[in-house]
């Protein structure tokens, strides 16, 4: 088997559906969290891989998709930070942190 | 790569709110007056408006795309909204002077929060590319995240600031998603080129039309559109109320600025935009549950902050029909209607929170429709900018918001077809809005409030009434007299004008003085009467 632009779109995919998906199901914030990570990895891979098989003549190539991978990576980091901050804000009032024991804002 | 004066200067908004930013972290170490802070963080964002009003006029408009150049537009579109973002912010800060104070959780942070929040609003709404329009967004809403949490010990704001931040996260990976279906269609990140790209034919259709599809709903999670808008409410109530305020502001404008952008330049083209398919019909859908719905859940709710928060939703569903009846008016009115509108709804709305804080003191705030009950015969002076707040949000002539409301909807009726039935839903979802707008005068001036009920107290607060006479001054101007401001968000941003830079700054003059009257005379009024109330010393945390 070729291992082509097609081959890393697939694994991308399928790394964001497993993201999506431990997202939407898991109740752990931390695990949430994680999910977003490979959620970002994913968009990462394909980045890498549509700069590698750009359409086009090699002179007009450019390397914008590799320089944004390296933006995600940092704004990944700022963003964990951030994330974590308030999980420890939240794991400080209510000694849990699962998403459900935020229940206390309804309409 | 060239450094030359001119260039810097395109950015000098930027710069300045950057400096500022930094500035204040230094200050804040030294200071011993937290309050001041908010004084001087206003000071540093209307230098920033005040420099973009100036690049507004007399601004080179010629740049070659340099270093900056093809990341960072320098229109007029852009300068526009830094003058509604920093004012927003400006005046979120002020309020956050009083509000802190008042509750004894007065912190440095909030402020340098708040400023480099802004800078990445400023930065949103000049981006012209994937990685600058990304990276702005991070910026915006990591300060965001970061002042919807700032009450550490408040369960409920740990809990809005949770749910804000893994919806935005979540929609910020979609969203990102969007953008690399976007480059590897086009192989391009910046929005001029991609837009030649997709013109020429030469962009994978399958991929485009998915990238677009992530897109908006990426943005649309941001201004909490519906069926994205979950976390709003949450967080708008979890906040303390500057930073709900900041939010309903700010981001919004900083949001809807790079939506005019994406879908006018990179999606533009007539194959991803027309009539039956591609992106209009879609933001239209959008937009007319999001009137619908945001004016029916706000009719329900019993606290004034969620009713508020249900409230933005509502205007960003008006602001979507305006977004649509741009393209459909290829910019023109549209266009200019929903800069307006974002001017209006930003003034509003901070007199309406504003009025909000004002009503309540440390330990006896305003939270529900009762605590409001009575306010109008005790506290007059508190009650009045309340009531203006919420009539110009409900679009009351005379007032700013009624001019927002009538050319949005003008601009719908006027691109015809299926926009008709729009303007329609908007008429009567804002006749349904008047409802629970009018509910608050109601409660304010009409009832007596119960035996024994919990009752707000109003703080007395210079920085509070400085904003709320400002953003009053302004939401007056906008609704009696908006000529001067229709011709700054006129079609043709970009072509000469006639238009006179002194009108807005007398009018910016006028409202900081009379602010810092109004704010002078209520620190000398409760210094006079009450010396013991000065609030003790935070306790050290």
């Amino acid at each position: 088997m070729e291992i082509g632009l097609g081959t890393y779109l697939a694994l991308a995919s399928v790394l964001f559906g497993i993201g999506a998906v431990g997202f939407l199901t898991r109740r752990n914030i931390l695990l949430q969290l994680m999910s977003i990570e490979v959620m970002l990895n994913s968009v990462n891979l394909t980045l890498v891989a549509f700069n590698r098989w750009t359409p086009g003549e090699p002179g007009a190539w450019n390397h914008h998709g590799q320089v944004f991978a390296f933006f995600v990576i940092a704004v990944a980091a700022a963003e964990a930070a951030v994330g974590l901050a308030i999980l420890i804000s939240l794991y400080r009032l209510k000694s849990s942190v699962e998403s459900d024991s935020a229940d206390l804002l309804k309409h | 790569m060239t450094f030359d004066i001119d260039t810097m200067m395109l950015v000098g908004p930027l710069l300045t709110v950057a400096f500022g930013g930094l500035a204040m972290m230094l200050v804040d170490a030294f200071a011993k007056e937290k309050a001041e802070l908010s004084v001087v963080s206003a000071v540093i964002l209307l230098a920033g408006a005040s420099f973009s009003l100036a690049l507004w006029f007399s601004g080179p408009r010629e740049v070659e795309a340099g270093m900056i150049g093809s990341y960072l537009a320098y229109d007029r579109l852009a300068h526009f909204l830094d003058l509604v973002i920093c004012g927003g912010a400006a005046l979120a800060s002020l309020l956050a002077g009083g509000y802190l104070r008042e509750h004894r959780i007065e912190r440095g942070e909030f402020y340098v929060l708040l400023l480099f929040s802004a800078l990445g609003a400023m930065a949103l709404v000049r981006a012209v590319d994937l990685l600058s329009m990304f990276i702005a967004l991070e910026t915006l809403s990591l300060g965001v995240y970061g002042l919807v949490a700032f009450r550490r010990h408040s369960p409920r704001a740990a809990e809005g600031a949770l749910k804000y931040f893994l919806l935005g996260s979540f929609a910020s990976a979609i969203l990102l998603f969007g953008i690399s279906m976007l480059y590897g269609a086009t192989g391009h990140t910046s929005l001029a080129e991609i837009h030649q790209v997709v013109a020429a034919g030469e962009a994978a259709p399958t991929l485009l039309i998915l990238s677009m599809l992530l897109m908006i709903t990426g943005l649309a999670f941001k201004i909490s559109a519906v069926p994205f808008h979950a976390w709003a409410p949450d967080a708008y109530q979890g906040a303390v109320t500057p930073a709900s305020t900041y939010m309903a502001v700010v981001v919004k404008a900083a949001v809807f600025g790079v939506m005019i952008r994406v879908l006018f330049i990179a999606f533009g083209d007539e194959s991803l935009a027309n009539a039956d398919s591609g992106w209009p019909p879609a933001l239209a859908a959008l937009a007319a549950i999001t009137m619908v719905f945001g004016n029916l859940a706000a009719l329900v709710q019993k606290n004034v902050k969620r009713m508020l928060a249900y409230s933005s939703i509502s205007h960003a569903g008006f602001l979507l029909m305006g977004l649509v009846a741009a393209w459909k008016l290829h910019g023109g009115s549209g266009l200019s209607a929903v800069l307006f509108y974002l001017a209006s709804y930003t003034v509003s709305n901070v007199l309406a929170f504003g009025s909000l804080i004002l009503v309540g003191s440390r330990g006896k705030e305003a939270v529900s429709y009762e605590d409001l009950a009575g306010v109008g015969r005790r506290h007059p002076w508190v009650a009045v900018p309340f009531a203006i707040g919420v009539l110009s949000l409900m679009g009351f002539p005379p007032l700013a918001g009624f001019f927002g409301k009538y050319y949005v909807i003008l601009a719908a009726a006027e691109a015809g077809g299926g926009m008709l039935w729009l303007a329609v839903i908007a008429v009567l979802s804002s006749a349904v809005g008047a409802y629970y707008y009018l509910r608050v005068i109601v409660f304010l001036f009409m009832r007596k409030p119960e035996e024994g009920a919990p009752v707000a107290v109003p703080m007395r607060s210079g920085h509070v009434v400085a904003a709320l006479v400002m953003a009053g001054y302004y939401v007056l101007r906008l609704g009696i007299t908006p000529g001067a401001y229709l011709d700054l968000v006129s079609p043709g941003l970009d072509g000469a004008t006639d238009l006179d830079v002194s009108v807005f700054l007398w009018d910016g003059g006028i409202a900081v003085v009379a602010g810092a009257i109004a704010a002078a005379l209520t620190t000398l009024r409760s210094g006079a009467s009450d010396d013991a109330d000065e609030p003790a010393p935070a306790p050290a945390e």
